[in-house]
């Protein structure tokens, strides 16, 4: 209508997302994977020394292949990476990092260690969520608009070294020998570092994107946490509802975006989500939904591995390519899966 | 409560917003623009133009204005039809010289004169509706074709015999009336308007041919599908401005004496204009002659406003030309964009605080903790049913419920696998009882109250009740008839849960939340219906107390069940029995032991609790996101409960991963064992009561034993 922009004033814009089309068509390969584990809210895979390792909760354990945990933290394991010498760097919920089992003096600033990974020339990447938060407060910090996280380089010699702040929670690294691509969040994109400048490589997806990993024959694989939904775009534009949302309601019932949901009936639900006849609609919307895209090597998506609204494996974290297979965390899911191939 | 929040709460509930949108649904919404436009241009040439109403003024204006509205009537009529008649100004010459001609040259008696004129203007309208009716050619260029050549043919006439009217002595005093004389004040011309503007009026909106020519405008492949003759309807439409016109030209005859060259130039532009203007859509099948008369009326004051004014014909036609564009532009965007506009101000939330409720999670230990009993029901009817919102057996233990498709459908006993459509009563039926002669009886939403005896038979009991004085909204029809019980005496107490939302529309109701249910009865003795509460949340459930003095019945969007007294000393008198449950309460039936089984459609929100208090989130999130991202109350999960006459709550049943009974709406205790039955689900449930007596039957409890 020729008075929208008027009225818009007024009554504020629509709100739309991005739809899930194209690369993004839905379909149902996440629920219909093979399980390597149930693990509970399996995070981090890393591939070392030709077996895979997850974390979860506060442990380190080789899904599929022993019962018993590789290693044990004190705290909930935020983030891990090898090194080319097959030393494993962990960072934990409370603030710490440790090397090979020594734990890394931090620089200030540094406590919300949510993805790390080492570059070509052996340097370690540090993607640093939120200065407000820990990892676990995520959506706190989106709640609260955080634009607080930024990206971090550390090297034996020079220590550590911030390389870019002001970010929506930075979630996922790809380092190159020039520079680095970060997954962000909040402003659902990925960007490159790379020699003091930012650039967007990848923007308005339909959903917060998580870590990213190399992928065989190139390009990247990225792991998406949860779906963007119109209702909670709407919400983080409601500040006044929001902030007494935020003090009054316990913060698993927030409308907020979540690693799993419809578990428990204090969630909040949506309309399209009402179960009719028996039926929970694939399409609805909701606070969760599993998600896994296969990036070329200019960070474009070409297709999408998909667990939808009436799924299980949702809250995917990350992904890891090996030589065995692909390896999905559905932190949401409480699983391990693998795709052949 | 801090400020900001009793300040919504005073916004919200006090500032009554709904009103707009309910305006906004009347069709007489469609005048207020035209009228007001009428008002605007009266009052700012009475007050730029001194005398400009004044008496002589005014007289010698209406006997132009009782010409002009004749013709912009035909036009009317012709464009509700959904064509368009350009040839009315040629009309309107021919007419004119023709009842001059008859007069003067032939002295010919008046109302030959007048005749001749109807005639040459039906005459002409027969020739635009063959073309345009049945040789279906486009109406805008016939039209223009007939307004070419009529004009051309006066123009010859005029030249040619203008001199003999000018010398010839004819006179008449009937002649002399009609073109100056007054009756009841007002010139024949005006009087001819009126009494037209009156008939036509009646036969639009009140009559066959009226209505026909409306189904035609507003879809002719309808109107043809309805078994309307299309074709001659449009025919007669021209016919009709085309004598609307002569009549016209007959008039101005009388008024002039005479006809110039100039009689009739340009008027076609002018009724348009004024048809336009006055809100009758371009399109066909929306309008009315009161908007044509409207119309008229802002057109001719403004053409002579200017005049008077000192403007020149340039300015005045410019000034017309103008006011034709933004007539056509705010009729097509309004006719567009109006259900849009009403879609985004008719959900007006208000502000509820609902006070905190025991917790109903599983192992939280209050009475309302919820478990997963409901999940072990077994099945009736899975996936041949569909919506059973309320379920009941009869005395023969058959199964009765209604469904989505409008139908009553009877499972049979013993074993509840055969199935057969009972009756089809149409809309949805809801709440279901059955009376002491065994009819059954049911609350069908979006129609009434309606009885289907045992042989199949279905009547509507009751389908509206006294109007509010208050209402804007006609609020004596029945939107959502949700649930009844029957007393002692014979009289059905039932639930009509909003007003402002038909039944398919409960959802948005909940967003809204304003207090519009009603309690009623019917008395079947009288055959009368009166409201006996108004102003609660979605009233819902009914059911007679245990004692038959009472009837409880539950407001579903504020969590409450409440008693309302029918007989003993507190008769007449209201009383809430429990306040804020976790839940969302829907039908209450009797259990066997003295107590009350009621349906939790659904559970409270922590998001949608705090949402309730804050009313401007809520309606913008109904303006600015579609219906199926709005924030809902969680019934994915709902349960049964059982409660006491004092309003103790003593068991909860759930089904927490809501496979086979998410939403519950209804429950019905028969014989030891629990149906269950839900809107939105696709079975009947039947789980067995430990403890219950296995010989219970609501209809021996409410009617005694089979007589």
């Amino acid at each position: 209508m020729i008075l929208d922009p008027i009225l818009d004033l007024f009554r504020g814009k629509a709100i739309t997302i991005p739809p899930l089309d194209g690369a993004f068509r839905p379909d149902t390969r996440l629920d219909e994977l093979p399980a390597v584990a149930g693990l509970p809210a399996a995070d981090n895979l890393v591939w070392a020394e030709g077996r895979l390792l997850a974390s979860t909760g506060a442990m380190v354990v080789a899904p599929g292949r022993t019962d018993d945990p590789v290693a044990e933290f004190p705290a909930e394991i935020t983030a891990m990476a090898v090194a080319a010498d097959g030393r494993l760097v962990v960072a934990t919920d409370d603030g710490r990092l440790s090397l090979g089992g020594v734990d890394l003096p931090l620089s200030g600033g540094l406590g919300c260690i949510t993805a790390l990974a080492f570059g070509p020339d052996g340097a370690l990447w540090l993607a640093n969520g939120s200065a407000r938060h820990p990892a676990s407060g995520w959506v706190v910090d989106l709640m609260e608009g955080g634009m607080t996280g930024s990206v971090w380089r550390w090297t034996v010699e020079a220590g550590f070294h911030q390389v870019a702040s002001g970010l929506g929670w930075p979630y996922g690294l790809l380092p190159d020998a020039s520079g680095v691509v970060v997954a962000e969040s909040w402003r659902h994109r990925l960007i490159r570092l790379e020699s003091g400048r930012l650039t967007p490589v990848l923007t308005g997806l339909p959903a917060y994107p998580a870590r990213l990993a190399p992928a065989k024959g190139g390009g990247a694989w990225l792991a998406l946490f949860a779906p963007r939904t119109r209702l909670i775009e709407f919400v983080l534009q409601e500040n006044a509802y929001r902030r007494d949302m935020m003090t009054e309601v316990p913060r698993e019932f927030w409308i907020a975006p979540a690693l799993s949901s419809g578990r428990r009936f204090l969630e909040p639900l949506q309309c399209g989500g009402i179960r009719v006849m028996g039926i929970h609609k694939p399409w609805s919307p909701s606070r969760s939904y599993g998600l896994v895209a296969r990036l070329d090597a200019a960070f474009q998506p070409v297709e999408s591995l998909h667990s939808r609204a009436n799924g299980r494996r949702h809250g995917v974290t990350s992904v890891v390519d090996t030589p065995e297979g692909l390896f999905i965390a559905a932190k949401g899911g409480d699983a391990v899966l693998r795709q052949d191939g | 409560m801090n400020f900001r929040e009793r300040l919504q709460a005073w916004r919200y509930n006090l500032v009554p917003d709904h009103i707009i949108g309910e305006i906004l649904q009347k069709r007489w919404t469609d005048n207020a623009i035209p009228f007001l436009a009428l008002v605007v241009v009266v009052a700012a040439f009475g007050h730029a133009i001194p005398g400009f109403f004044g008496l002589d003024a005014l007289q010698d204006s209406t006997r132009q204005l009782g010409e002009f509205i004749l013709v912009v009537i035909g036009l009317t009529v012709v464009m509700l039809g959904g064509g368009i008649d350009l040839s009315v100004g040629a009309i309107f010459a021919l007419g004119a010289f023709a009842a001059v001609a008859c007069f003067f040259i032939f002295h010919l008696p008046v109302w030959v004169a007048w005749l001749a004129a109807l005639g040459v203007g039906m005459l002409f309208g027969a020739a635009n509706g063959y073309l345009v009716g049945y040789l279906r050619l486009r109406a805008f260029l016939t039209t223009l074709v007939t307004l070419i050549i009529g004009r051309a043919v006066y123009e010859i006439l005029v030249v040619n015999f203008g001199v003999l009217v000018q010398l010839s002595d004819a006179t008449s005093e009937t002649w002399d009336f009609i073109g100056d004389g007054e009756a009841l004040g007002l010139s024949v011309s005006m009087l001819a308007a009126l009494a037209l503007s009156v008939v036509v009026h009646i036969v639009l909106t009140r009559s066959r041919p009226g209505w026909h020519l409306l189904a035609v405008g507003g879809s002719r492949r309808s109107a043809h599908n309805a078994g309307i003759k299309v074709r001659s309807t449009v025919f007669y439409s021209y016919v009709f401005s085309g004598a609307c016109a002569g009549s016209a030209g007959f008039l101005i005859a009388a008024r002039l004496s005479g006809a110039g060259p100039n009689t009739g130039q340009g008027l076609e532009i002018l009724a348009l204009t004024a048809s336009v203007v006055g809100g009758n859509s371009l399109g066909g099948g929306r309008g009315s002659v009161v908007k044509g008369l409207m119309g008229a009326v802002i057109v001719l004051v403004m053409t002579n406003g200017l005049i008077r004014l000192g403007y020149g014909t340039g300015s005045t036609q410019m000034v017309l030309g103008l006011l034709l564009a933004a007539a056509v532009t705010l009729d097509i965007r309004w006719l567009k964009n109006r259900h849009k506009v009403l879609n985004e101000v008719y959900v007006a939330p208000v502000y509820l605080a609902l006070g905190e409720a025991p917790s109903a999670l599983p192992g939280s230990g209050t009475p309302c903790a919820l478990n997963n009993r409901l999940a072990q029901a077994e099945a009736i009817g899975l996936g041949d049913l569909e919506g059973p919102e309320d379920v009941i057996l009869d005395r023969d233990d058959h199964l009765y419920c209604g469904t989505r498709h409008g139908e009553i459908v009877r499972f049979l006993a013993p074993d509840y696998t055969r199935s057969e459509v009972f009756a089809h009563v149409g809309g949805f039926p809801l709440g279901l009882t059955f009376d002491r002669d065994g009819n059954l009886l049911s609350c069908v939403g979006a129609m009434g109250l309606y009885s289907v005896s045992p042989d199949r038979k279905v009547t509507q009991l009751t389908a509206e009740t006294r109007r509010s004085l208050t209402s804007i909204q006609d609020d004596a029809r029945l939107r959502d008839p949700n649930d009844l019980d029957i007393a002692p005496d014979g009289k059905v107490y039932f639930t009509d849960s909003t007003k402002r939302y038909d039944a398919h529309d409960w959802m948005l109701d909940s967003i809204e939340n304003r207090a519009t249910g009603r309690l009623l009865v019917y008395d079947p003795a009288t055959g009368t219906t009166r409201t006996l509460l108004d102003g609660y949340r979605y009233t819902n459930g009914v059911c007679l107390s245990h004692d038959g003095q009472s009837v409880l019945f539950c407001e579903s969007w504020a969590c409450r069940v409440h008693r309302y007294w029918i007989a003993g000393p507190r008769a007449g008198r209201v009383e809430c029995v429990i306040r804020d449950m976790p839940g969302y309460p829907d039908n209450i039936n009797r259990a066997s032991d003295g107590s009350y089984w009621m349906a939790w459609l659904g559970m409270r929100t922590p998001a949608f609790d705090l949402s309730l208090r804050h009313p401007a989130m809520r309606k913008r999130m109904a303006r600015r996101l579609p219906q199926d991202e709005w924030l809902f109350p969680n019934i994915n999960t709902g349960g049964v409960v059982k409660f006491t006459d004092d309003g103790q709550i003593t068991a909860t049943w759930g089904d927490l991963g809501g496979e086979s009974h998410a939403m519950v709406t209804s429950m019905r205790e028969h014989k030891g064992y629990l149906y269950i039955g839900g809107i939105l689900n696709n079975r009947i449930g039947r789980i067995r009561i430990e403890g219950a007596d296995p010989t219970w039957d609501a209809n021996t409890a409410y009617w005694g034993p089979r007589r």
